[in-house]
């Protein structure tokens, strides 16, 4: 039963995939992999981690056909490594999961192999060593010899010549046989047993350690609260500075660009470096000690402080943004301060609640991953496009015709609509057309929703140039 | 299983994974000496890969007491994973050219099939007790 469905699955996945750009293939294979996943792991699928991997794996398939953008294909492969580790052990952290999911479709077979090894007293196999040999040794004492006999006869030469076995396409029955690997590998899950058992044996609260020296820990109580006294004052003077840079009108955009940028680098080099010293101080026995309220407090100060400074850092990305448009930068400085505050807010929450380092690493990964799911969501090409056309003062009409090919219809819509200068007007006429020859060139497999938008396109424009 | 025949064994796998994939793109008859000829320089690659990646590990491990199934629960998934993503990089860097898919594809299957070989026990005696990278 296991092998006549993996040999099913692996023929489906040569006709999805063999010789096909990602499409409607990779929404259907998302729907195998559940499938092959559920016949062998019935019982995981009743879990609700398992279900909610599940339907975010289901998701991002149907966004895959929907956006088809380069995001939705990353996290459509994230969650189902997600899935694949979620099915083995749902109780571990996001992260072991990840690598479960990553061992189990890369070596799975590896691994099971071994727990066969173990149980090969008790059940007798097929000798397969003894099959390869019989089939791999004839064939290459036959290949050998009918080289030789080849250059010693040409009659036999001319008929060997002529076998044709072009029929059977070799190369189809390999990428098969990558198909049932890799179904064969997540049949049946297989996981990292000693990250997997140090993650669900290591809780979230941190542990104090039976014995300590008081006289370090008020060393170290001095020189930390000594540290971020003088680090809160630095970024009291640094934050007025830049509230009042702020209020100064700056229009040009290079201005603009470098003082963002700037600004943005500081922020990680800041940040990270509040959090390691934070972390560094409250790594064990300084959490429990009596008198670490002044340390704790200048920490939160601190903590606050940063905040304010990612509040600044946002205030001046969304000016340039107002001004110049979106781009995927401006859009990655966005995504970047959310995911410094998520640092920040859950560092805090370590501190206050006497977490350990574990704790940051689990939620902000799992904070990480939700985001991802979320940012999927958008079909960022044709969002900027939009925004840009209808909101940015200043047009960079050249920068969203480089864009992917998901805004062809949007840029060639406003072209139709506006003056443009013949260069600009040419560049996006043929970006639509190659955008349109792509989709009408591609197989099933290659589908998205564009090619069924297209086709209702060219019901309603029938004088449209492209659709004669 | 003695290192000797893990790389002899190792090789030959590789040697016939690398041919497959090379000859289902491009088969000639001409080719096939080249077949047995490039046993040669496979063997010399399974040899430095094998002595130099896999056999410190279980060196190194036996003499702190561990036994194969721990050594190979406790480094087999790192090792998988590292070498999976060396050979990935490997395949992208060279813009996925054939030669490069069939010795990367040849050089990931034949060492993870040798942690296999070096922790399957030795099939001579049911009783007997087998031995790890002699």
């Amino acid at each position: 039963m296991k092998h006549i469905t993996i040999i099913i699955a692996s023929i489906l996945f040569s006709t999805l995939f063999y010789n096909q750009k990602i499409g409607v293939n990779l929404s259907i294979f998302s729907i195998i992999s559940i499938l092959i996943l559920l016949v062998s792991n019935t019982q995981k699928f009743r879990n609700k981690t398992t279900i909610i991997y599940t339907l975010l794996y289901l998701l991002t398939a149907a966004l895959v056909f929907i956006q088809h953008t380069s995001l939705s294909i990353l996290a459509n492969v994230l969650a189902f490594i997600t899935l694949v580790g979620s099915v083995k052990e749902s109780k571990s952290s996001i992260y072991v999961q990840w690598y479960n999911g990553i061992y189990t479709s890369i070596a799975g077979y590896f691994h099971r192999n071994l727990h066969k090894i173990d149980n090969e007293t008790t059940k007798k196999d097929i000798d397969v060593l003894h099959l390869v040999k019989l089939v791999v040794i004839p064939l290459a004492f036959i290949t050998v010899f009918v080289v030789l006999y080849r250059n010693g006869n040409p009659i036999f030469s001319d008929l060997i010549s002529k076998i044709d076995l072009s029929f059977i396409n070799l190369k189809w029955i390999l990428f098969t046989v990558l198909g049932y690997y890799l179904f064969s590998n997540i049949f049946s899950p297989v996981q990292f047993d000693f990250a997997t058992n140090k993650d669900l044996q290591t809780g979230n609260t941190l542990q104090q350690s039976e014995t300590f020296s008081t006289e370090i820990l008020v060393k170290e109580k001095q020189l930390g609260t000594t540290l971020l006294l003088l680090l809160n004052i630095l970024i009291v003077f640094y934050l007025t500075t830049d509230v009042i840079s702020l209020n100064t009108k700056w229009t040009e955009a290079h201005v603009l660009s470098s003082q963002v940028h700037n600004g943005i680098n500081a922020l990680i080099a800041s940040i990270l470096i509040a959090i390691v010293i934070i972390l560094y101080f409250f790594r064990g026995n300084l959490n429990f000690y009596e008198n670490n309220k002044t340390l704790k407090n200048l920490a939160f100060t601190w903590i606050i402080l940063n905040t304010i400074l990612v509040i600044l850092i946002a205030a001046k990305n969304y000016n340039y943004i107002t001004l110049f448009g979106l781009t995927y930068k401006r859009i990655g400085v966005n995504v970047y301060l959310f995911l410094t505050l998520v640092g920040l807010i859950t560092t805090f929450l370590k501190v206050s609640k006497v977490k350990n380092l574990w704790f940051l690493f689990r939620i902000n990964t799992q904070i990480a991953f939700v985001l991802l799911m979320i940012l999927s969501v958008v079909n960022w090409d044709n969002s900027i496009t939009k925004y840009n056309i209808n909101h940015a003062q200043s047009l960079d009409l050249n920068y969203l015709i480089n864009l992917s090919d998901n805004n062809a219809v949007l840029l060639n819509e406003y072209r139709k609509s506006n003056n443009l200068s013949s260069n600009q007007s040419n560049r996006i006429i043929t970006k639509h057309r190659n955008f349109v020859y792509k989709l009408n060139s591609r197989n099933w497999q290659e589908y998205t929703y564009s090619n069924f938008e297209l086709k209702t396109i060219s019901k309603t424009s029938r004088n449209n140039e492209y659709f004669k | 299983m003695s290192i000797l025949s893990n790389i002899g064994k190792s090789s030959l796998l590789a040697m016939s994974i690398f041919w497959v994939i090379n000859l289902t793109y491009d088969f000639n008859w001409d080719y096939i000496p080249f077949v047995f000829l490039s046993l040669i320089p496979i063997y010399f690659c399974c040899a430095i890969v094998i002595l130099l990646t896999i056999c410190p590990i279980f060196w190194f491990s036996v003499s702190e007491g561990f036994n194969r199934q721990q050594i190979f629960k406790t480094y087999f998934p790192i090792y998988a994973i590292i070498i999976f993503g060396l050979c990935s990089y490997g395949i992208y860097k060279t813009k996925t050219d054939i030669f490069a898919i069939s010795f990367f594809v040849s050089a990931y299957i034949s060492t993870l099939h040798s942690w296999m070989w070096f922790v399957k026990p030795k099939k001579v005696n049911q009783n007997e007790q087998t031995t790890l990278c002699k």
